[in-house]
């Protein structure tokens, strides 16, 4: 017999002054006491706490309240995985994601306002090193993609104009942390961070279906740093069936409308960013050379900076 | 009587009579006067025919002006002489003009884009060239390895006499498992190992082909050396990940079910490695460096091509392992087909420096470089003064390319014919 509880842990925002509880609902074991996630299980933001009788509560979207509870948990109508949508009904209209109102790469439940300047890329810079630690540790394949592979072809740090990450997940990694790892927080000593800062993985429950019609949740999950509403865009790279029976049996696609094949990316490389391992796509060259074109491999000056050839570093223009 | 048409028939006929008549031989003339008036065959028919809008006025004017130059040309025209002399200009025109269309125009064109694309202000115009980046490092890659000195042919020709001392460097294009045919090509060059001669294979030994992990055991038998090709790389990344994830020894369900076919493929391949094979292939460089060869200067080999203009220790490796083409604008390679062959630019690299060295050093080679690669077999055999391509498409069904190389630096391409090993 599972039941379903609640998992309590004590929540204090030393840098907003927030002061709350992060719960998660788990299902346990009656028996053996083992636990485990529900599958697919969307949580829901709540306003003044966690009423027992049946946790419901009224939801609100703007939550940024002195209590932030991560705690009810609805299980999507159909669990069972899909590659396109029966009706244009189904297409999910809300997008699950939301940025904060004051910047879109902010999630707005956990800041109000941006990071000084000054702090946005040590704090992605920690962002990347904890995800890519955590993802290590479990085991879960991913790599970094887009204007991030970008950034590591140059000199293997992040752009300092940058203020978002990309990496990519394969298609079992996806299912493997919904199933095990979704809103699962975890928290890391930094070093000069006082007490440490929580990342949260959040998996966005639409990933069930894979069609790119859903263009309100191109993201399939996010890491999230709770002390600054920064995060990572993870995004699963699924197999195109549609593709592959037309003769392309390599063919590979995104929500976001990203295709690739399959040798491109697989297999991956070991490099490092920002000093710690990370996995590369095998046609690293190419692949940035197809989605950005040749001269972002080659312009020495990019958005008031200008690559200093001894140096090897991004320099701002100022 | 039949009735006969008058103006043949009635003619003919009373002319007869007249011969039977004088006697005489008829002469023209009298033919003429003695035969019906031509006028009376004239008939008006021509003012009766309906719908003809006959203008006898600037007709009339046209004939009496221009007969003479128009019978001039006409007599000019159709002589003999002048139709065989415009035939000759025409053809010779079609001639000229066709090639310069399919072969000087596109010849000049493409030799000014490869200047163009080499000149310094090309650089400033693009907003840089390729390599500016700091290159990646990847821990399970060489970069570089130079080639034992000992092994690199001298240049005195001379030494042929006594045999001991022999040099050969044979170079061997993309294999991809084809023993059989790699056997045959060392028979056809007298390959003997132990006499002065080492093989050099220009990557790709493995995948695709019937008998990749007997390629890696002959070429290991006989000391090789190997550049890192893009299948080698391949099927080396998918080992690394099997040894690490402890399911080298074992395939589960789940891959089976997953893994499309070619994915399939190259794990299987992985899987049949033995340690000591895969070892032997990580050890190969993504360069090799020979070193200076007689008659060719410095010589490196890599698998598939190199950036004009960039240090070896900064080429980055994945583009060294698959390059086919390159941007001019940026010196970007690329593993797409369509676009300016790499070689074309690197060879245009070289002898642009070449004739920079020429007049100010006394060795102008010592000052270039030559590439052997493989990678491209859909370009083929692509001698070069300074880029040797050796994939002739064995696997295909083509040629297994040998370069040989010898003492004084004499170059010969040796090429065996291949069984197509992708039909089945």
């Amino acid at each position: 017999m599972w039941v379903l509880v609640a998992e309590r842990a004590d929540f204090a925002d030393s840098i907003h002054g927030y002061t709350g509880l992060v719960k998660r609902i788990v299902f346990r074991n009656e028996y053996d006491g083992s636990r485990q996630l529900p599958l697919n299980t969307k949580p829901l933001w709540l306003r003044g706490g966690l009423r027992k009788a049946g946790f419901v509560v009224t939801a609100t979207e703007n939550a940024i309240p002195s209590y932030r509870l991560l705690a009810l948990w609805s299980t999507p109508s159909s669990t069972c995985l899909r590659g396109e949508y029966k009706s244009k009904k189904e297409i999910p209209t809300e997008k699950y994601f939301h940025e904060s109102s004051f910047h879109y790469h902010y999630d707005g439940r956990f800041a109000n306002e941006t990071l000084p300047e000054s702090e946005v890329i040590p704090h992605l810079s920690a962002l990347v090193q904890t995800y890519f630690s955590t993802m290590n540790a479990i085991g879960a394949e991913t790599w970094i993609m887009h204007g991030t592979l970008l950034a590591w072809w140059w000199n293997q740090k992040i752009f300092p104009w940058d203020n978002d990450l990309d990496v990519q997940i394969s298609e079992p990694t996806i299912h493997f942390l919904a199933d095990y790892y979704n809103m699962t927080e975890h928290h890391f000593d930094l070093p000069n961070v006082d007490g440490g800062r929580a990342y949260m993985l959040e998996i966005n429950p639409n990933y069930v279906v894979k069609s790119e019609q859903d263009t309100m949740n191109k993201i399939d999950a996010r890491w999230i740093d709770m002390s600054s509403g920064l995060f990572i865009d993870i995004t699963a790279v699924r197999k195109d069936e549609s593709k592959r029976l037309n003769g392309h049996p390599e063919a590979l696609s995104c929500k976001d409308k990203h295709h690739y094949e399959e040798s491109d990316i697989f297999p991956l490389r070991d490099s490092t960013f920002e000093g710690i391992p990370v996995k590369i796509p095998y046609a690293y060259t190419w692949l940035l050379e197809e989605e950005y074109g040749p001269k972002a491999l080659t312009r020495t000056t990019f958005s008031g900076h200008t690559f200093n050839d001894e140096t090897k570093i991004w320099e701002s223009a100022k | 009587m039949m009735p006969r048409d008058p103006d043949t028939q009635g003619v003919q006929s009373d002319a007869d009579d007249d011969f039977e008549l004088s006697g005489s031989p008829p002469s023209y003339a009298a033919h003429r006067s003695q035969s019906r008036p031509l006028i009376h065959s004239a008939r008006n028919a021509w003012q009766t025919r309906p719908g003809g809008s006959y203008n006898p006025v600037s007709r009339s004017l046209e004939d009496t002006k221009s007969p003479r130059w128009i019978e001039m040309i006409r007599s000019v025209v159709s002589a003999p002489r002048f139709r065989r002399y415009v035939l000759i200009c025409l053809s010779l025109f079609l001639v000229g003009w066709v090639s310069w269309r399919m072969l000087l125009y596109p010849r000049l064109q493409e030799r000014s884009s490869l200047l163009h694309s080499l000149d310094p202000s090309t650089k400033t115009e693009a907003g840089g060239w390729f390599g500016s980046n700091v290159m990646p490092q990847f821990d399970d890659i060489v970069q570089i390895r130079k080639l034992d000195p000992e092994l690199v042919p001298t240049s005195s020709a001379g030494v042929e006499a006594e045999s001991s001392s022999r040099k050969r460097l044979i170079f061997v294009g993309d294999v991809h498992g084809c023993k059989a045919e790699l056997e045959a090509l060392l028979d056809k060059v007298s390959f003997k190992p132990n006499s002065g001669d080492h093989l050099i294979f220009t990557g790709d030994l493995i995948n695709k082909g019937p008998d990749s992990t007997g390629v890696v055991d002959l070429a290991r038998g006989y000391s090789a050396s190997c550049v890192r090709g893009n299948h080698e790389d391949r099927i080396l990344l998918i080992r690394k990940e099997l040894v690490k994830t402890n399911t080298l020894a074992t395939s589960d369900d789940y891959e089976e079910s997953h893994l499309s076919s070619g994915e399939a493929r190259e794990r299987a391949l992985a899987r049949s490695l033995s340690d000591e094979q895969a070892v032997w292939l990580s050890n190969c460089p993504v360069i090799l460096d020979i070193g200076s060869v007689p008659g060719m200067g410095p010589v490196v080999v890599v698998h598939a091509g190199l950036v004009p203009g960039v240090e070896l220790e900064k080429q980055d490796p994945s583009s060294v392992m698959t390059m086919r083409t390159m941007d001019l604008d940026t010196h970007v390679p690329s593993p797409k087909k369509k676009g300016m062959n790499w070689a074309k630019l690197f060879d245009k690299h070289q002898s642009v420096i070449y004739s920079t060295l020429e007049s100010s050093t006394e060795d102008p080679l010592s000052g270039t470089m030559t590439v052997v690669y493989g990678h491209d077999a859909s370009s083929s055999l692509s001698i070069r003064p300074y880029t040797k391509g050796l994939d002739s498409g064995c696997l295909k069904g083509g040629k297994l390319t040998a370069l040989v190389v010898e003492d004084g630096g004499k170059q010969n391409i040796v090429q065996v014919k291949c069984k197509n090993r992708l039909k089945d």
